[in-house]
């Protein structure tokens, strides 16, 4: 949501300017086209109603049941977050305490830890993954015999259920049975029993971060295809004609065309990994110790372990303002490479 | 610049055989358009020349050269693509400056820079040098496209219907632009069309293919009065050819074996039936601004030809119709040399 009132302009593709909807534009043109789409017949029919009204009607399910699940929750939690709230002490008095919470989680030692553990995962996740999944999606993109059977199998992990990764991943590292300690052991000679990589405070913020890679590299992959497929091949065949090699190809064509795609799965994947929990959650808890205690195992923590409703409220917002911050400035530069 | 030559190219994609035994030489300063049909094999010929397909038999010679086996970079060859086949993301100056840039020629600044402007100047694009590629206009894309292979000096220019996309006016004005440069360069072009008001007004040379031969090349003037078979008749002329069989009319100086007549506008006189005799009627006068279509019914054919914006005739009118040295054409369709 951009600034309500200030519609904002921007240069699209083609050289025109277009004007980034708003909220309320948003709602203002689907009612205008419902208006539209609606026969003369009906609109005879609902005497009494204005057009606007009725297709008002129409878009009024959706936005309440968006009001319920998302907005309202959301004022509740500000609000929650300059009290003392409890939630399992309901009858307690509830004391508004002002920013303390806020003041409170900015100068907490354990918070700025959880931030710095989030901020390593997702930098480590998104570089691994933005990287091999393009190099896949290049591979992919020669178009070699048996390219769309490979295509499949590469997606099989994106597919699995998180709780379902998160169990068996915790087998492969198992150190005395697991695949993936007897097969480092059998390459490198260090015995299996030492491989510990999910209790081991050096190796477990890495555990994560590979199951992390295994199973969304796929989804950075598809995503950069679609941005590779959509080249379209005489700008290739143009290239070779005038000469440029391979190597210049990939520099002044293949890359600054994909560059929008590339960014889009790196957004996708960042927001996703700034909330990342069912996996870390399966895998380590957060252990060991709190080496791999990311700010939603906190959260967590804090609201349902510790109960501390109104701090966890406010620590959510202060994620939620820095995701919402991040994102927004990242899709500003994304429009302008876009617009290139 | 050099001459280049196709020798018995043959080329099949899957079950289509899209070149049949092409042979073909382009000489040093000629424009050559092939002229046909879609699917005929036009811009199979170009890729052929280009490198970006490999013939299945036969070679192809760049100035004394086979480069048959030899990649599209190594080819010294310059292609216009029939869609806009610009980089996006690159300014106009950066598009035209990108076949310089390659490694292989070793060229200055200053040497680049030079021939960016000179050739903007040539395709009038100079005022834009700036632009992104992508906020041109289609006529002004092309135009990149065009000086981006005019900014090298190939061995020989390959077009596929650089014109085909841009509206009537600017094809006009870049085919008259396309002719001047050719030749004010002196270059090799090798051109294809499906339009022969292009192929007619550029070409030093037409060769019209059909089905993955090449069925006739010669002067536009050859092709046009001369036209070895019905299908290159066919091909040239608007409005085309009428194509009658020989015992429509009476007609006594056909040669033995006529089949068919063809008949253009000019191998045409009409007249308003005097005296009771008539060979047909007047349909329909198309009425066009600076020119009439008349179409005429003559026991039970249509045939239609050019007449003066202020024709005497009228729907109805009954005329009588006189060749005068038609194309005649025997049974199996070619040309029977009068």
């Amino acid at each position: 949501m951009r600034g309500a009132e200030t519609p904002e302009t921007m240069q699209d593709p083609s050289g025109k300017p277009v004007v980034t909807d708003t909220t309320s534009t948003i709602l203002d043109r689907a009612a205008e086209a419902a208006v539209r789409a609606t026969p003369d017949s009906l609109a005879t029919r609902v005497r009494g109603l204005s057009d606007k009204t009725v297709a008002w009607i129409f878009i009024a399910p959706t936005i309440l049941l968006l009001l319920a699940i998302n907005i309202f929750p959301l004022i509740w939690a500000i609000q929650l977050s300059f009290t003392n709230y409890r939630a399992n002490r309901p009858n307690e008095a509830v004391k508004n305490i002002g920013l303390s919470n806020y003041s409170r989680i900015l100068n907490d030692a354990d918070t700025w830890a959880a931030m710095q553990a989030t901020a390593h995962f997702v930098l480590w996740t998104i570089l691994l993954q933005t990287l091999i999944g393009f190099t896949l999606a290049y591979l992919i993109d020669r178009k070699f015999r048996g390219h769309a059977f490979w295509t499949t199998i590469i997606l099989v992990p994106m597919m699995l259920s998180p709780a379902v990764v998160g169990n068996f991943w915790r087998f492969l590292y198992e150190p005395q049975i697991g695949l993936f300690a007897y097969v480092i052991s059998f390459v490198t000679g260090i015995p299996p029993t030492e491989i510990l990589m999910l209790s081991s405070v050096k190796l477990a913020p890495w555990a994560i971060i590979i199951v992390d890679t295994w199973m969304w590299t796929p989804y950075v992959m598809l995503i950069c295809l679609a941005g590779l497929r959509s080249i379209p091949d005489y700008i290739y065949e143009a290239a070779e004609v005038d000469r440029a090699s391979n190597w210049r190809q990939f520099w002044s064509i293949t890359l600054p065309m994909a560059l929008p795609f590339i960014m889009l799965a790196v957004l996708f994947r960042g927001i996703e990994n700034f909330k990342m929990f069912d996996m870390v959650n399966l895998l380590t808890g957060g252990g060991p110790g709190s080496t791999t205690e990311v700010a939603s195992i906190t959260l967590k923590r804090e609201a349902f372990e510790k109960w501390r409703t109104g701090f966890s409220s406010a620590f959510a917002i202060i994620l939620f303002v820095a995701v919402f911050g991040l994102a927004n400035i990242y899709v500003k530069v994304l429009n302008r490479v876009k617009s290139r | 610049m050099a001459d280049v030559s196709l020798r018995g190219v043959s080329k099949a994609f899957g079950d289509t055989q899209a070149l049949d035994d092409l042979t073909l030489t382009i000489k040093d300063g000629e424009f050559i358009v092939l002229l046909g049909p879609t699917g005929a094999g036009k811009t199979t010929t170009l890729r052929l020349v280009a490198g970006l397909e490999r013939p299945d038999s036969g070679s192809i010679v760049i100035d004394g050269r086979d480069v048959t086996k030899i990649a599209p970079a190594a080819r010294d060859v310059a292609f216009v693509f029939q869609q806009y086949s610009l980089y996006p993301h690159l300014t106009v100056f950066e598009n035209l400056a990108f076949p310089l840039r390659s490694p292989a020629r070793k060229l200055s600044k200053d040497e680049i820079d030079r021939r960016v402007a000179d050739v903007a100047r040539l395709v009038r694009i100079d005022h834009k040098l700036d632009n992104k590629s992508t906020r041109l206009s289609g006529g002004e894309m092309q135009r990149v496209a065009i000086g981006r292979a005019l900014v090298r000096k190939p061995s020989i220019y390959l077009m596929d219907e650089p014109l085909s996309s841009l509206d009537a006016k600017l094809r006009g004005d870049l085919r008259l632009e396309l002719k001047r440069i050719q030749a004010e360069l002196g270059s090799t072009m090798l051109y294809v069309t499906h339009d022969q008001i292009e192929a007619m007004t550029m070409a030093d040379r037409i060769g019209i293919l059909a089905e993955g031969r090449l069925v006739q090349i010669g002067t536009p003037r050859e092709i046009y009065t001369e036209p070895a078979n019905l299908h290159v008749a066919a091909r040239l002329g608007q409005p085309a050819i009428n194509l009658l069989p020989a015992d429509l009319l009476p007609e006594t100086s056909a040669p033995a074996g006529t089949k068919t007549i063809g008949a253009r506008t000019e191998h045409l006189t009409i007249a308003k039936a005097a005296n009771g005799h008539s060979d047909g009627t007047i349909d329909w006068v198309e009425h066009l601004g600076d020119q009439n279509h008349l179409h005429v019914t003559i026991g039970g054919r249509k045939l239609v030809t050019l007449t003066d914006p202020d024709t005497p005739f009228a729907k109805g009118d009954r005329v009588t119709i006189r060749l005068k040295t038609p194309l005649y054409f025997d049974g199996a369709g070619n040309r029977i040399v009068g």
